[in-house]
């Protein structure tokens, strides 16, 4: 059965084209995937990421779970902040990543949209086998999920809140309300702009916020948002998409996360991490700009020579630079910046060259559209 | 959405038009298909001289997210290709039927050109 968002019949109002992404009907678009994404990278924009799971964990050896079924320690995340992390099987690969939230009295984590059940019996599991008093709640249907991300997104929500945004730090979380509704305020999000989710509880209050937040950045040229901007905006900053970058077992060395990873504490997956950072021989997560003409797509090979070198996991037409772009494994010698190697589109190769992620830097917008907020 | 159907030309059910000059047949998508794919970014065309035959891939047309092809309605020989389109594939957007048209071909076999539909059958099945 596929799912959808309590806010399914507003977003039809509002125009969306809908696809099936992890089991949910969401919009893909609602206007053009290109405007959205320059509506958020030169003001503001508002996701629906409802599909994306919610569980609560609590109980007095929560953090002791945190801390050994994710990378991240968690006595370092204080109350009111976030972190965001990745769980592992023993052998190092990732189950899904995610951002666990310290709300002071309990912790809320955010997986992947379909994730919910795999993430909840693992955390169960792991609480049974290493005798653990910590409580998981799945609370992914009761919870509506809003970001508002972009220049302007501070202002617009600013609007509806009593909370001081500005206080708020990169990462931090706190109850709070918009527009009268509670709801969990995070300053995070998957675009590479200023921004903040919303986690809403009862989900019917959703659509109010919703309204109030589209009323709110009108005035900014405020746009409902669908997954596929939100696609192209992620993958312009080199943010990874768990389906598309940890499909078929990837490890954080790989998918080069290994800056997210606290060796100092004892996780799940640390022993083969530490065999694999020894050897040092494994095909590892790259940034490719196309040089020619031609769109990368995901399951598309990397060659070198004519020999298979990698393959491409995330691949689109950068609306900011208006050329493909890709990342890929590849292979860890040929990984130098500046290197070209073909990508194989439809049995032809078009040459891409390696670069320093992100595509798109933080300054990228300011100096090369017109018309961008500057917020800083 | 913008669903503008020409009486002027033959239409297919998977959204291509035609537009028949004696022999000759100027290829493109429909208003309706280019509404539906939005923000097309790329076209890959064709070599000149190349022979398809009926529903055999002519080209492909991508948006940000999707990859599509676009099949011959008619089969034949192609003596023209949209070479602007590989700067400005967005033309297929602003004009479907005019400067967003895909290739010229030279049709085999006309009884072909009798199979596809009208204006009036077109608008029907979208």
């Amino acid at each position: 059965m596929v799912n959808r968002s309590p806010l399914y019949e507003t977003q039809k109002k509002f125009g969306a084209k809908f696809i099936e992404f992890a089991g949910f009907e969401m919009p893909i678009q609602y206007s053009s995937i290109i405007d959205e994404h320059m509506a958020v990278r030169k003001a503001v924009g508002l996701f629906d990421v409802s599909h994306m799971s919610n569980v609560w964990i609590s109980g007095k050896d929560a953090v002791k779970l945190l801390g050994l079924i994710t990378v991240a320690d968690a006595t370092k995340v204080p109350p009111n902040m976030s972190q965001y992390s990745e769980i592992l099987k023993e052998d190092g690969t990732i189950i899904d990543d995610t951002i666990f939230m310290n709300l002071g009295d309990k912790f809320m984590m955010v997986p992947n949209a379909g994730m919910n059940q795999i993430v909840t019996n693992w955390l169960k599991e792991q609480i049974k086998k290493h005798k653990l008093s910590a409580k998981i709640e799945d609370v992914s249907k009761d919870f509506a999920i809003l970001a508002v991300q972009g220049p302007r997104s501070k202002e617009t929500l600013q609007k509806l809140t009593k909370v001081d945004l500005n206080n708020i730090k990169f990462f931090g979380c706190q109850y709070g309300e918009i527009t009268g509704v509670k709801c969990i305020i995070s300053h995070t999000g998957y675009t590479g702009e200023l921004g903040f989710e919303l986690q809403i509880n009862p989900t019917k209050n959703a659509e109010k916020v919703f309204n109030a937040i589209l009323e709110a950045g009108e005035e900014f040229g405020i746009k409902p948002i669908g997954l596929g901007a939100r696609d192209t905006l992620r993958l312009e900053k080199y943010l990874m998409l768990a389906g598309n970058e940890f499909h078929g077992g990837r490890t954080p060395l790989e998918a080069t996360l290994g800056w997210t990873v606290n060796w100092d504490h004892d996780f799940i997956g640390k022993q083969a991490l530490l065999k694999q950072k020894e050897r040092g021989d494994f095909d590892r997560l790259t940034c490719l700009v196309c040089i020619e003409k031609g769109i990368p797509r995901h399951g598309f090979e990397i060659q070198n020579d004519g020999k298979n070198v990698g393959v491409v996991t995330s691949g689109t037409l950068s609306p900011c630079l208006n050329i493909g772009i890709a990342i890929g494994y590849v292979h860890h010698d040929l990984r130098a910046e500046g290197n070209i190697l073909d990508i194989i589109v439809r049995d032809k190769p078009v040459k891409a060259k390696i670069v320093k992620p992100p595509f798109v830097p933080k300054d990228w917008a300011q100096k090369n559209l017109e018309n961008v907020y500057n917020s800083q | 959405m913008a669903d503008e159907v020409r009486n002027d030309l033959k239409y297919t059910e998977t959204h291509e038009w035609l537009k028949i000059k004696d022999n000759k047949a100027t290829i493109g998508i429909t208003d309706h298909a280019q509404a539906e794919l939005t923000d097309i970014v790329f076209v890959e065309l064709p070599t000149v001289g190349k022979v398809v035959n009926k529903g055999e891939e002519l080209c492909v047309v991508e948006s940000v997210k999707s990859v599509s092809e676009v099949y011959s309605p008619v089969g034949g020989k192609i003596v023209n290709v949209n070479k602007k389109l590989e700067d400005s594939p967005e033309s297929i957007n602003k004009s479907p039927y005019d400067d967003g048209w895909l290739v010229e071909l030279e049709i085999k076999d006309r009884s072909e050109v009798d199979k596809l539909l009208d204006a009036a059958a077109y608008k029907k099945s979208i």
